[in-house]
């Protein structure tokens, strides 16, 4: 029903305009959803003793994310219209988007993994086609196969999760999953094969490399595939199939989240690009979210997913709006903006304080909700070693007031310090820009969240999932508070460190993940790669043409033996019978005289031998 | 309405064939249009076998036979060959991907312009056999038609193929050679061992007439079979594939009865002969290591040749292994299947993995032909339902997207005769049509959901992990292809098509976009991978009583 082909070659008004249409069908449909989950299937595949229906299934977790994608993806199409009114394949672009919220509709309203699974793939093409969409610029193409590659490791674990589910339930529905998945879960090895698929879509450790590449891509997409809704489909994900996590499974989860945390935000630490700052930071905070699902926190996880979907949305845009005055990316040459760019300035502001978890923007009530989800789950394990993982999630809190406020600082205060653009010149985007951005930093602010700006215990939106906000202790909120000013005291103060110290360089390379893996996956596939093809034209080719070149040598010496031996023997029969003819004819020679001479002789011969 | 659908599917090429031989040279235009006429027809002929086929029947349908030879051979019981031809749920989408590939290969033969007449009379004579082969019913039919494709084929890559053409077809030749004489050998074993159960009964006199043969007929024939009361001069031998199917018309204490007593080589013989038609089908398909003809083949071959040579011949080993390797010697299958599945795990890695060493195009494609033919032998070997019908709609689907492949590679070497993925950057910006197909044509090889890839690989893989022979961890090993596909068929992407425009040719060739011809050969076939994609039900409706009926042989005691 909210499947929207994509409309190719039509202008970003018709897209903003289904996409309007889809935002106020959503608001209808959470206005008329019933009670119990609506559910919609079509036979696709019928084979003896298994079915696979195309089904779809709406409930309150689907229509949430309808109105969140639906409104963000609106937002963006009316920026992109302004952001990209030059831009020569515009049309082209906004099918790609449509595609791309077509695809995402599918993951949120899919109500059987194999069907999720199609529209995850698809999601995935429309990133690479987004990301890839200058693809004159190698750097932007390479970016995009980068993206749909590591996408793709991550996905064949997940196909083999599926495959692996219906191996065991003979069933993929989401519906009845939950009923058939046995208590504790399912085996491990298929829960994190499942999970695999989400640590590529959300960019978790180990498959986080490719989201700082995909900036190539126009700033609006990053802000609507990059930062809110696609990555978040990662975690979407875990929340849909919760039941079937083992809690060794889940435990793996925690660990993977937090580590992601971790990493994201020391390497957002010293990045010079403001775009990748951002990308790190999404990353960081999608750790959160996946280390609160491994906490069983599915609702504290999904809550700060729709917080951080504004705030980070409102970032991008922002900093879209900035890259537009200044035409670069490098926040070297920025400084001192926040005269020449108010408005941008103040939207930047509250989307960063949000996303620093500062009181009174919605970032503080989700990172409680985490934050305190954590602390109560440490509290389940025998031994103390978990309170680890809360203390680390702390940690990265603080970590993103640090880079948070050093970029606020590089952006917008100290001197102006690019060359390519004069001050003077510098001017706030059109309405088309503005207009979204403000509303973006106006949705990061608690009120819309819970009446209460330092509690989110009251928030509608447990209310909705029917679930409770974990208790938090009372002393969490305060400590984290006093983490996040020192992290922004420091991140305002910090004196940019020369860029040759490792623990720099280390965080501008992210961790030289990406040189691990080109040494330790991409060379030696290469390597084998080739490797074989040699063995296949050397070795099996070799075998092949052996026999080939054997067999006619040997039909050449089967030829010499022919001509010497066997047509030998046949000549030389010849030849013999010849002579021994010639013999015989020569006593026939018709002579009288020799006749008589024979028969004479042959008497005596007979004669002698009677004697 | 008996249009007889089937003969006429063989024998209409075939009399077109000999038209165009018949017709004078100096007008080649003649010829492309008897070929596009007869491929059409093809096309209509197997549409109307599609519509008068009943999905829900397991049994071989639209049924024709005549008696060919009848030969009594005194205590070596009685020889006869049957022109028996017939389809079901696992040849008929094979014969339907045919007409379709065959078509799209008349098109694409449009550019020909050398020997027009030749070729034009090989490319039919291979159309009527290379359909004989996917429906003759008789093992000796069949494998006359096998051998006589043979020919066309060799002569098609021999003479209008590329510079190494010579060798190529040699070697393609002599390793489908090899193949077949394996494939005679067992033949001529299976006629020994097998009886015909009607004819038998007619010539030990139980019955008069073969119309008034009953099952119970059947079955007291095969009794009396078993217990040695039937004289060697009263039983009629058989070349029919569904008496050979049938276990209880083995002749007992012959050389490939069911108890397997008979020992050669120290292995018994039916394992021996389930081997041997393995290999001799293993080379068609082809399985590592018997593949290496395939890349030079391709390389050598014109572009229409290897469309169905990939499309369509590939799919005759497919088809080998299910009607006769595992048809007839379901013992074998069962017996193997790990290191069968082995082979085809090895086949997908290997493939994928050589294919991202390929710097020409065309062998890159050779190359993914073998990763995604791996799955077909996976699903084979899985013996599950899921893996069965995947395997048959996998080999469907590659037929269709490996015929637009190659199409795609013909359309660079068309315009430069350079197919060498580092001779061209940035081809988006002179031809975005051709960019634009080659990429939908890349996704949907590479599994991309809603193309038909993703729905072969998808059971195939799920196949492999339902079964009951095979381990998880090929499964999971296999899952590993779709990686390394993803892998080759984007870096191409990457390097030929995007970034800054850029060709090696540049100065002495235009690049043009698609032409029209291209055009219209591209996007039916393209439109026919997504319907199949997102309707997968249009082939398991045909495959599903057939396959189910095939694996009542495997079930598990």
């Amino acid at each position: 029903m909210l499947l929207r082909l994509p409309a190719p070659h039509r202008a970003g008004r018709l897209a903003a305009g289904l996409t309007l249409t889809g935002l106020l069908a959503s608001l209808w449909l959470t206005w008329l959803l019933p009670g119990a989950p609506v559910h919609l299937r079509h036979e696709w595949v019928t084979l003896p003793g298994m079915k696979v229906a195309v089904s779809f299934q709406l409930d309150r977790l689907a229509v949430l994310m309808l109105l969140l994608v639906h409104g963000v993806a609106l937002l963006v199409q009316v920026y992109s219209i302004s952001y990209l009114r030059d831009e020569r394949r515009l049309s082209r672009y906004f099918a790609y988007l449509q595609l791309f919220v077509g695809a995402m509709l599918g993951i949120i309203l899919a109500g059987n993994l194999i069907i999720l699974y199609a529209f995850w793939e698809l999601v995935g093409l429309a990133s690479y086609l987004l990301i890839g969409f200058w693809y004159e610029r190698p750097a932007a193409a390479l970016a995009a196969q980068k993206a749909f590659l590591m996408n793709r490791v991550g996905d064949a674990a997940f196909l083999f999760g599926i495959i692996y589910t219906y191996h065991l339930l003979g069933t993929t529905e989401l519906a009845a999953l939950g009923m058939a998945v046995p208590a504790g879960g399912m085996p491990t090895v298929v829960g994190l094969c499942l999970f695999m698929g989400c640590v590529a879509k959300s960019a978790q450790f180990p498959l986080l490399t490719w989201l700082p590449d995909a900036m190539e891509g126009p700033t609006p997409v990053s802000a609507l595939l990059h930062a809110a809704t696609m990555v978040a489909a990662g975690i979407f994900l875990l929340a849909r199939i919760h039941p079937v996590f083992s809690p060794d499974a889940l435990l793996a989860i925690v660990v993977i989240g937090t580590v992601t945390a971790l990493w994201g935000g020391y390497s957002a630490l010293f990045q010079s690009d403001i775009k990748k700052v951002l990308a790190f930071s999404t990353v960081s905070q999608l750790g959160l979210m996946v280390a609160a699902m491994g906490t069983g926190n599915v609702s504290g996880a999904m809550f700060h997913l729709l917080t951080h979907a504004f705030f980070k949305a409102g970032l991008f845009l922002s900093a879209g709006a900035v890259l537009h005055a200044v035409h670069t990316q490098d926040m070297q040459q920025m400084g001192g903006l926040r005269k020449a760019l108010p408005i941008t300035f103040w939207a930047y502001t509250i989307c960063a304080a949000a996303l620093a978890g500062l009181p009174f923007f919605s970032g503080f009530l989700s990172k409680e909700a985490i934050l305190a989800g954590a602390f109560g789950w440490a509290a389940g394990p025998p031994t103390n070693l978990a309170y680890c993982i809360p203390l680390l999630l702390l940690l990265s809190s603080g970590l993103t007031a640090l880079y948070m406020a050093r970029q606020w600082r590089l952006i917008f205060f100290g001197n102006y310090r690019n060359e390519g653009v004069a001050y003077r010149h510098l001017h706030e985007p059109d309405a088309l820009m503005r207009v979204p951005v403000l509303l973006l930093a106006g949705l990061s602010v608690a009120f819309w969240f819970s009446l209460n700006p330092l509690s989110a215990h009251n928030s509608w939106f447990f209310y909705w999932l029917s679930a409770k906000e974990p208790a938090a202790p009372w002393w969490l909120a305060v400590v984290s508070v006093a983490l996040v000013l020192l992290g922004g005291w420091l991140g305002f103060r910090l004196v940019e460190p020369r860029p040759e110290k490792v623990w720099v360089r280390a965080s501008v390379a992210y961790g030289f993940l990406d040189e691990f893996y080109q040494r330790s996956i991409i060379n030696p596939v290469r390597f084998v790669s080739t490797l074989l093809y040699r063995t296949d034209r050397q070795v099996i080719d070799g075998v092949v043409d052996g026999t080939g070149m054997g067999s006619v040598v040997l039909a050449h010496i089967m030829h010499w033996v022919d001509r010497w031996f066997v047509d030998g023997l046949v000549n030389g029969s010849v030849w013999l019978t010849g002579r021994l003819g010639r013999l015989a004819r020569s006593v026939q020679n018709g002579r009288v005289q020799s006749y008589i001479a024979t028969a004479v002789a042959g008497l005596l011969l007979f004669l002698w031998w009677l004697l | 309405m008996n249009i007889p659908i089937l003969t006429l599917l063989i024998f209409v090429p075939l009399a077109g064939a000999l038209l165009v031989t018949a017709l004078p040279a100096d007008r080649p235009e003649r010829f492309r249009w008897v070929a596009l006429v007869v491929a059409v027809a093809e096309v209509l002929l197997s549409l109307m076998a599609y519509t008068a086929f009943d999905g829900q029947l397991a049994d071989y349908q639209l049924l024709e036979q005549a008696d060919w030879i009848t030969l009594p051979l005194g205590n070596f019981g009685i020889a006869s060959i049957d022109y028996l031809v017939g389809v079901d749920g696992i040849s008929l989408p094979l014969v339907l991907l045919s007409a379709v590939v065959l078509l799209a290969g008349v098109v694409s033969s449009w550019s020909i312009r050398h020997r027009e007449k030749a070729y034009f009379s090989l490319y039919l004579l291979l159309t009527g056999t290379v359909m004989g082969c996917f429906m003759a019913l008789d093992f000796f039919l069949f494998f006359l038609f096998f051998e006589f494709m043979l020919l066309p084929m060799y002569f098609l890559i021999g003479l209008w193929g590329g510079l190494r053409r010579e060798y190529a077809s040699i070697k393609f030749f002599l390793y489908t050679l090899l193949g077949s004489l394996l494939i005679l050998l067992v033949m001529i074993a299976l006629y020994m061992s097998v009886m015909d159960p009607v004819s038998t009964a007619v010539a030990s006199g139980m019955v008069a007439d073969p119309a008034a043969v009953t099952s119970d007929i059947i079955r007291l024939v095969q009794l009396r079979l078993a217990n040695f009361q039937l004289s060697s001069a009263e039983i009629v031998h058989t070349f029919d594939l569904r008496y050979m199917a049938d276990g209880s018309n083995y002749l007992p204490s012959s050389f490939l009865s069911l108890s397997g007593e008979t020992i050669l080589l120290g292995l018994p013989t039916r394992m021996l002969a389930f081997w041997a038609v393995f290999i001799g089908f293993a080379i068609k398909l082809p399985i590592v290591p018997l593949h290496t003809w395939l890349p030079d083949a391709h390389v050598e071959a014109p572009t229409p040749v290897s469309v169905v040579l990939a499309g369509v011949l590939l799919k005759i080993g497919g088809y080998g292994f299910l009607r006769i390797a595992w048809g007839l010697f379901p013992d074998g299958g069962a017996e193997f299947a790990r290191p069968l599945a082995v082979l085809g795990v090895l086949s997908i890695l290997y493939g994928g993995l050589n294919a991202l060493a390929q710097a020409d195009v065309k062998k890159l494609i050779a190359y993914s032909s073998v990763s995604h033919m791996g799955f077909v032998l996976l699903g084979i070997a899985s013996l599950t339902s899921e893996g069965i019908n995947g395997a048959i709609y996998q080999m469907v689907s590659h037929g269709v997207l490996s015929a637009m492949l190659f199409l795609i590679a013909g359309v660079i070497y068309d315009r430069t005769h350079d197919r060498r993925i580092d001779s061209y950057r940035g081809l988006i910006a002179p031809m975005p049509q051709y960019a634009t197909l080659t990429a939908i044509a890349f996704f949907g090889s590479l599994g991309l959901p809603g193309f038909s890839g993703f729905v072969g690989e998808l059971f195939t893989l799920m196949g492999s992990l339902q079964s009951f022979w095979l381990p998880g961890w090929m499964t999971a090993v296999a899952t590993l292809g779709i990686v390394l596909a993803a892998a080759y068929f984007l870096w191409t992407l990457q390097r030929m098509f995007f970034g800054p425009y850029w060709s090696r040719h540049e100065a002495t060739h235009s690049l043009s976009d698609l032409t029209n011809r291209e055009r219209w050969l591209l996007i039916p076939l393209g439109v026919l991978a997504l319907l199949m994609g997102l309707f997968p039900n249009l082939i398991f409706n045909l495959t599903n009583a057939s396959v189910a009926r095939w694996l009542e042989k495997f079930v598990v005691g």
